[in-house]
């Protein structure tokens, strides 16, 4: 099970959004990039909620300088449009797409092409999941805008069109640290046949513990965890290999 | 030493930002090759991938690259990563049927096994022989993988990977070609000493 630091970002700062609103300033993206990569992450990724929010342009510069001195993979998203978009983004240092907005809400095609020129494993599809009486509505947007479709439909429906990997996050949990919605993460597990990597709502060890053991994600993203130095990665993975629940 | 590193750059797929900083970080001096022209003058060469078997064959051939890639692979030590040890198989499986360099038999398969695939995150290497690729690089060594398609072959494995219990070539090496799987760019101090070995060469 990889450990992956996700890193917020609301250009130039990572930001922690709680609830995906009220963004508190967390440092900058090359700085705790480095640190989480020192820690052991397996992964970074690195999200600009704003991009699709404010309609604008990608901005690369945070982008490279956060690349230049980590030796682990790296996922980029917010504001991802294109396959252009996407060749600039690999050109700076990504080695994943991570998409939402566009194609969740305009053109889900953008999938397809995004497979067939980059290969399925590069592509990753973000789902910001509402929970409702029974179901879970995909949010785009950093959690602003709804769009009717149900979760476990459009995951199915991604992995369908070529997605290699889903960042399943919870707009209810997200940022509070009150642990994760593992219902929606099992679920989703069982809808695909793809990487589920996990994210929103870890604010302890038992947390992290409890959603591997019940829901069996193939990777866990941490924020907040470790924005705010609660653990660092490596006793994250001391904890699950103790557990033996890091293992393939 | 031969230190001078020809990087391969045939069009919008590949992550070559990402290699390019993990050879400086391993002693070598890059070169980004871009077209026919600028084989010469570098003593080994790196054949990226981060794509799909077939866009990548028709950019390359779009390019006019097949050939000077072959030649070059002839003549000096290249290492093709993650998709660029893929197309030195003689054909593709992946959205069709795509021939490869044929460099090195074997075709290209999606992998079947009892986990998720793609295959992604860090996982280890049985070393085949005594490959300097991976010198001094024990059996605990980790590396990063992130593919979906396997390279089926028999002949020329020097490194083999479990995943899903389902064993598959990992690396290859035929004379001075090499082939990983993996990214060694994105495989923190194991990957960089996989660099340095081929670097070092």
């Amino acid at each position: 099970m990889r450990l992956i630091a996700k890193l917020d970002v609301k250009p130039p700062h990572v930001v922690k959004p709680v609830h995906f609103e009220g963004l508190r300033k967390m440092g900058m993206p090359a700085d705790l990039a480095r640190k989480y990569y020192a820690q052991g992450a397996d992964e970074i990724f690195y999200i600009d909620i704003v991009a699709s929010l404010y309609r604008r342009e990608i901005l690369f510069d945070g982008i490279e300088a956060t690349a230049r001195e980590i030796f682990v993979p790296f996922a980029v998203g917010g504001g991802v449009r294109s396959i252009e978009d996407m060749s600039r983004l690999f050109h700076s240092g990504a080695d994943k797409v991570v998409i939402n907005t566009h194609a969740l809400q305009d053109d889900p095609g953008l999938i397809d092409k995004a497979a067939r020129t980059f290969g399925a494993q590069s592509v990753v599809i973000n789902v910001e999941a509402k929970r409702w009486d029974g179901w879970w509505e995909c949010y785009s947007d950093c959690g602003r805008e709804r769009s009717g479709k149900n979760v476990l439909d459009w995951v199915r429906e991604a992995e369908q069109r070529g997605a290699g990997e889903l960042l399943i996050q919870s707009v209810d949990h997200d940022g509070r640290q009150d642990g994760f919605d593992v219902e929606l993460i099992r679920q989703v597990k069982n809808a695909v046949s793809i990487p589920v990597v996990a994210a929103s709502g870890a604010g302890n060890l038992d947390h992290v513990v409890a959603l591997a053991r019940e829901a069996r994600p193939d990777a866990i993203a941490l924020a907040s965890l470790l924005h705010y130095d609660k653990y660092d990665i490596a006793a994250v993975k001391q904890k699950l290999n103790d557990l033996e629940l890091r293992s393939k | 030493m031969a230190r001078r590193i020809g990087l391969i750059d045939y069009g919008s797929m590949g992550n070559i930002e990402s290699i390019r900083r993990a050879l400086s970080a391993a002693g070598g001096e890059v070169v980004i090759i871009r077209d026919a022209g600028g084989f010469a003058g570098v003593d080994k060469y790196v054949l990226p991938g981060v794509g799909a078997f077939h866009e990548a064959m028709d950019e390359i051939r779009r390019k006019g690259l097949e050939a000077p890639i072959r030649d070059a692979a002839r003549s000096k030590p290249t290492l093709g990563i993650c998709l660029g040890m893929q197309m030195l198989a003689s054909v593709g499986h992946e959205y069709g049927e795509t021939p490869g360099f044929d460099l090195i038999d074997g075709e290209v398969r999606r992998m079947q096994c009892k986990a998720a695939v793609p295959h992604i995150g860090f996982n280890r290497v049985q070393v085949i022989g005594d490959s300097p690729l991976f010198r001094g690089l024990g059996e605990e060594a980790e590396f990063y993988f992130m593919h979906s398609y396997e390279f089926v072959n028999y002949t020329d494995v020097c490194g083999l990977s479990t995943y899903g219990q389902h064993r598959f070539v990992s690396a290859v090496a035929r004379g001075n070609l090499f082939g990983v799987q993996f990214h060694p760019e994105k495989s923190r101090e194991h990957g960089i000493r996989l660099l340095k070995n081929f670097i070092e060469l």
